[in-house]
């Protein structure tokens, strides 16, 4: 097992973000957090990234407890992540950016930049561009290359596909089918429930804090208590219209 | 086919011009504003490492130019031994500092970093001005005629020129190595997002601590070097806020983060600066504040990224590249 969350809660003052969250995530899997805004999956995504202490529970990642140290711990360790709102290093150029990610494991400046301008090309950016020309699509993906420069075991995407067109969206679903085939293990929060859908073989839906259902996508998407706190009455109306 | 443009002979005209300049201009008074830019560069772009490219602005930097400064001169009234000695235990005494006030202050970003290094700074300024030990109010003298080229005594401001100009060469080349490897990419990073950086596994606290004492030592060498040529400090020469005021301000002016950013800054700042204190007189001391001053909010309302970055954006690229080819 790659990552073993388990009980994991957080509060903040009285309020319980994450209540009692477990996640097992094997080597090579997709998963994917789906819930309404204010679930908690955001936090618990923090937690697996080492950005917010868990009140209580326990994080192992790769054999090693992780529950208390900080995300550049983290990064060391292999578990990579994406920001919902990106965060690019403006005044880089795109290698540079993915350069910040690659001196993780190639202290040397050629090396950095010869393995920065392979995920550059994976990623289809052109170098020499500048993060505020990118547009949402480019930030999100320069975000990408830049953790993917890291080598992560472990990639944490927070909703990266969000907010694109159709075109950009079966882009992206193509490029983490790529990282996926990397051999890296990926978990994914995501509100496009295409995406769900195509990627991931294992979903966990989050509301109010707590795991309200776990299993494949096509079992998830019909459990009731998914319908009536995320998918919505018209979801349910969809599916008994397809199975007539 | 190269023009003389080229970044390298950009670099190697601008040293010739520089070794030059007080063969070229042999007048007293233009090899002392040579002598007073070159200190001012050296000060700013000691700065910059920590507040330009790391993006900690410290407005608390006399505190470094004010120990370098203190130590080459207590040495020689306690010992009476050459002003060199002191410029090593300055050093020392900085970077140290700079570890005990980088500990707590760096757990404060943007204003409150800013405004902890003040406070730091003029709280020494305060313990100084009263400690009897380094002459209180009245302060330090050094050597008043050489016993030899040790005393760093001149009377000519030559020997001054030179020495700034290669100390502020080591800095700039010391720069430059950083900017060019993983610590200076780091610290961009840090400027850009300490959050991003993180998840990088960037060491955001340890990298900026590291820039803060290399900041430090070279700040202190500065202070020294000023020791040196005035043979005079007290306390608000040597740790007074103006002088963390100026290095903030020549670097911003002509690029905060960038290598040359500092030089081009003290290239205007000084003249305009002697300038005045020359038409105004004695006067003329409260006419620099109200010029700085003055300065932060031009810089702040229209040009944060100061004059290089003016030039990138207003020049078209095909320009710059034609100069650069």
């Amino acid at each position: 097992m790659l990552l073993d969350a388990k009980n994991v809660s957080k509060a903040f003052g009285s309020f319980l973000a994450v209540s009692g969250a477990d996640l097992a995530v094997d080597e090579h899997e997709i998963i994917g957090l789906i819930g309404p805004n204010g679930a908690g999956k955001s936090t618990f995504f923090n937690c697996l990234a080492g950005e917010t202490m868990p009140t209580t529970g326990r994080i192992v990642f790769a054999g090693e407890d992780v529950t208390r140290a900080g995300p550049a711990v983290h990064a060391r360790a292999g578990i990579g992540r994406t920001f919902q709102v990106p965060i690019t290093f403006e005044d880089m150029t795109v290698l540079e950016n993915v350069m910040v990610g690659a001196f993780l494991r190639r202290p040397h400046r050629n090396d950095a930049r010869d393995h920065a301008r392979r995920i550059v090309e994976l990623t289809g950016l052109q170098p020499e561009q500048r993060p505020r020309s990118l547009g949402t699509p480019g930030r999100k993906r320069l975000e990408i290359a830049r953790v993917l420069a890291t080598d992560p075991r472990l990639l944490l995407l927070d909703e990266s596909l969000a907010g694109l067109t159709p075109t950009e969206l079966q882009a992206a679903i193509a490029l983490v089918r790529r990282i996926h085939d990397m051999g890296i293990t990926i978990v994914i929060v995501e509100h496009i429930m295409e995406v769900i859908m195509t990627l991931t073989k294992r979903v966990l839906v989050f509301n109010q804090g707590h795991v309200i259902a776990s299993g494949t996508p096509e079992s998830v998407v019909r459990q009731d208590a998914v319908i009536e706190a995320y998918l919505g009455r018209a979801h349910r109306r969809q599916q008994d219209q397809k199975s007539v | 086919m190269k023009s003389i443009f080229s970044p390298r002979r950009r670099i190697a005209l601008l040293a010739v011009a520089l070794l030059l300049f007080p063969v070229v201009f042999s007048g007293a008074f233009a090899r002392d504003i040579g002598v007073a830019f070159l200190l001012a560069a050296i000060s700013a772009s000691a700065w910059n490492i920590v507040g330009g490219y790391a993006g900690q602005v410290s407005v608390g930097h006399s505190m470094f130019f004010g120990i370098g400064a203190y130590m080459p001169l207590l040495f020689y009234s306690l010992f009476g031994w050459s002003p060199i000695a002191g410029i090593p235990v300055g050093i020392v005494l900085s970077i140290a500092l700079a570890v005990v006030i980088g500990m707590p202050t760096f757990r404060l970003t943007g204003h409150y970093f800013s405004m902890a290094t003040i406070a730091v700074a003029e709280l020494i300024r305060i313990f100084v001005g009263t400690w009897d030990f380094v002459g209180a109010a009245v302060g330090l003298q050094g050597p008043a005629t050489a016993r030899g080229w040790w005393d760093l005594t001149f009377r000519s401001e030559l020997p001054y020129y030179y020495i700034f100009l290669a100390v502020l060469g080591i800095v700039l080349a010391t720069t430059a190595f950083i900017e060019r490897r993983r610590f200076g990419f780091y610290l961009r990073a840090i400027k850009a997002s300490e959050r991003a950086a993180r998840s990088l596994g960037v060491p955001v606290r340890r990298t900026k601590m590291q820039a803060l004492a290399l900041s430090a030592a070279f700040t202190s060498v500065a202070g020294s070097l000023y020791a040196a040529k005035t043979g005079f400090i007290d306390p608000d020469s040597g740790f007074g806020i103006l002088v963390s005021v100026q290095m903030v301000i020549v670097a911003a002016l002509g690029g905060a983060g960038m290598l040359f950013g500092p030089l081009l800054g003290a290239l205007i700042l000084i003249p305009l600066q002697i300038a005045t204190n020359t038409w105004f007189g004695g006067g003329g001391s409260g006419l620099t504040y109200i010029l700085y001053g003055g300065i932060i909010v031009v810089i702040a309302r229209f040009e944060p990224g100061g004059l290089f970055e003016l030039w990138y954006r207003v020049v078209p690229e095909r320009w710059r590249r034609a100069y650069a080819t």
